[in-house]
């Protein structure tokens, strides 16, 4: 059979597909499916428990949140590659017309759309929970920034869950990384952010960042005991949190926000201040941050594939 | 002669194809040659060095040393165009368990770049062809061993490739499947693809190859055409029973077996030489007791790869003594 040459477009969304297939049909995503509704239905339903009656800015406030990010970084991209190689599909996949470079960038896409759908259908029965929790909400047309931020903060975990996977060629290993580093990183963050005069070091690591106030008026105060934390004007500046800064950034441009010391054993004494910083560099800061972590490890990833040798 | 071969005349050719495993040599200096139209069997018993050969020869595995050539063209890893024309089914295939085999065929179809059309005909057509139809609709993960190993030829012919490896298409399938594939090894041979097929039985090669590798612990120690092969390894093999009751009727009765050349009678020794290598020890007793005899003892000669092996390495030491 005299056959044309096949478009290098055509056999990457073969392999898009092929990805896509086995994505949404494993179990475990189904059951992250589950946990992130209900994690959105709880985040819908608790501040009203707690006797807060309308707020317009809930929407614009709302991220799926960090636990999400690592759960769905994982359960999408756990078997992609470490999962391949293991089953020994691997085999009949790498001696398909189709590179190694392709099939990488492929599976990454597959991912990609797997998980930007996922948050669209999140994120589209947030704004109608929360309206109809809520009442109407303001700047609606700015929920999309949040969805952004969120995809681009899952990545940076799935191009760890990526490189952890193609390095060791083993799942476990791959899970226990990315989640061994979450848990290292949210720990740590939160003594350094309580203890040190210098947080700033958050910006440069994925997670939460350091926390401070935005200079504005408005928001909503959620009092939780006597705690109270109003959402518009609560900054944190880590990866987690690129969406809502984005839109803080959008809403008010010219806005600065605070950090402050408190000493966490003497909670009477006033707040010290340590630095402000425009809402605005604190979004692309952290925009570029993510970026750079999620294109080191997925190169690193890529590269390691690229190498593999397929003794099995 | 296919079209193609104009332009090469070897499909497959090794220089000197090395693979070590640490300080484990796996394949020794290996010097192959597929002529292009022939189905030609790569034969060696367990851990000879047949699969290493063939992941180099699809770029899955970096040759230590030498170089090889399929289809004309320098084999490096990770050369997709070089695929398009090659298929594949590798040893116990293991495909993605959600799929379904029609969807497995499709996604691979569309791998090769295969249009809607030319999935549509060639996807049931070759479902048909290994046996799977009204299954194709099951999970792959629902599949029996031979249900995957019949999938595995299918997408290996997947995109009429010009090339087709495939190694030890026969293992884990029943007796009927194992002659259906060889029928169908045949018949894509006659389509006019060239056919490089691995096994560990002597017998099953006879059957279907025109030429013949013969692998030992990574170095080839003889390939040429089957009957050059086959003049080679001498003599007929031979069976002996030692029987109970050893009467001419259980004579007669092993002799009107089809595979039987000769059997004579020696005391209550039976000693039948069979004109195929084939192990027929199951027929060969049953009429044997059917006719009132009782087998105390069965050996059967020439049958195995070892005894091949054996007569080959005697017959060069003694063309080097000379
Ligand atoms: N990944 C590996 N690491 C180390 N040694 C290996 C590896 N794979 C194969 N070998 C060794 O290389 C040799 C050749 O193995 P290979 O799989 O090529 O044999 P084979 O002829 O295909 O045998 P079989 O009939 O059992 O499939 C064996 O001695 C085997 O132990
Ligand atoms: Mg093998």
């Amino acid at each position: 059979m005299n056959k044309e040459h096949p478009s290098w477009l055509g056999r990457f969304w073969a392999v898009v597909r092929y990805e896509m297939l086995w994505n949404i049909r494993k179990k475990m995503f189904l059951g992250a499916l589950l946990f992130a509704f209900v994690f959105a239905t709880l985040n819908l339903a608790l501040p009203g428990y707690f006797g807060l009656s309308e707020n317009p800015y809930f929407v614009i406030t709302f991220s799926a949140g960090n636990l999400t990010f690592i759960l769905f970084a994982i359960v999408t991209g756990m078997h992609s590659i470490s999962g391949e190689y293991e089953k020994g599909t691997v085999v009949p996949l790498l001696t398909k017309p189709v590179s190694r470079t392709m099939v990488f960038l492929g599976k990454l896409f597959a991912i990609f759309l797997v998980i930007l759908v996922t948050y669209t259908v999140l994120f589209t029965y947030t704004i109608i929970g929360s309206i109809i929790v809520y009442g109407p909400q303001n700047s609606l047309y700015l929920a999309p920034l949040s969805l952004i931020g969120d995809v681009i903060s899952t990545f940076i975990w799935v191009s760890v869950v990526l490189a952890a996977g193609a390095i060791s060629k083993n799942s476990l290993i791959a899970i226990l990384t990315a989640f061994g580093l979450f848990i290292a990183l949210v720990l740590g963050g939160g003594i350094i952010g309580q203890l040190s005069d210098n947080p700033q070091a958050l910006n440069y690591i994925p997670g939460t960042g350091a926390t401070g106030t935005l200079n504005i008026i408005g928001g909503e105060n959620i009092t939780i005991g006597n705690i109270s934390i109003n959402t518009l004007s609560a900054v944190a500046t880590g990866t987690d949190s690129i969406g809502n800064n984005l839109i803080k950034a959008v809403l008010y441009p010219n806005s600065e926000v605070g950090f402050y010391h408190q000493n966490i054993f003497n909670l009477t004494a006033p707040a010290r201040l340590l630095y402000t910083e425009p809402i605005g560099l604190i979004a692309l800061r952290s925009i570029g941050v993510a970026v750079l972590y999620t294109a080191v490890f997925l190169f690193v990833a890529w590269f390691a594939f690229k190498r593999w040798q397929i003794l099995e | 002669m296919p079209f193609w071969c104009v332009a090469v005349d070897l499909a497959i050719e090794t220089i000197d194809l090395t693979k070590q495993y640490g300080s484990l040599t796996a394949v020794n200096k290996l010097n192959l040659r597929v002529e292009c139209g022939s189905i030609h069997g790569f034969l060696g018993p367990n851990g000879a060095g047949k699969s290493t050969t063939i992941k180099i020869l699809v770029g899955l595995l970096k040759a230590t040393q030498g170089s090889a050539k399929v289809l004309g063209q320098e084999v490096h890893v990770d050369q997709a165009d070089a695929r398009l024309s090659i298929g594949y089914m590798p040893e116990l295939p293991r495909f993605p368990n959600h799929l379904k085999g029609a969807e497995l065929l499709d996604v691979y179809g569309r791998m090769y770049g295969m249009n809607p059309q030319e999935r549509q005909t060639q996807i049931p057509r070759l479902i048909d062809l290994v046996g799977l139809k009204g299954r194709e609709n099951d999970l792959i993960g629902k599949y029996s061993k031979g249900m995957q190993q019949r999938i595995g030829i299918a997408q290996a012919l997947l995109n009429n490739p010009q090339l087709v490896i495939l190694d030890e298409p026969s293992i884990g399938l029943d007796p009927v499947g194992m002659v259906e594939v060889r029928e169908l090894v045949k018949a894509i041979s006659k389509e006019g693809m060239t056919v490089f097929v691995s096994s560990h039985l002597l017998y099953e090669v006879e059957q279907i190859c025109s030429h013949v590798t013969i692998i030992n612990r990574g170095q080839a120690l003889v390939s040429d055409t089957l009957e050059t092969v086959s003049q080679m390894i001498s003599g007929p093999t031979v069976m002996q029973v030692e029987v109970v009751n050893l009467s001419g009727a259980t004579v007669a009765a092993v002799k009107a077996l089809s595979p039987v050349k000769e059997a004579t009678k020696s005391g209550n020794m039976l000693n039948v030489s069979l004109s195929t290598r084939e192990d027929v020890r199951a027929e060969v007793s049953q009429a044997i007791t059917k006719s009132g005899g009782i087998i105390v003892g069965m050996t059967q000669k020439g049958h195995s790869l070892e005894d091949v092996f054996i007569q080959l390495i005697n017959k060069r030491q003694e063309g080097s003594a000379q």
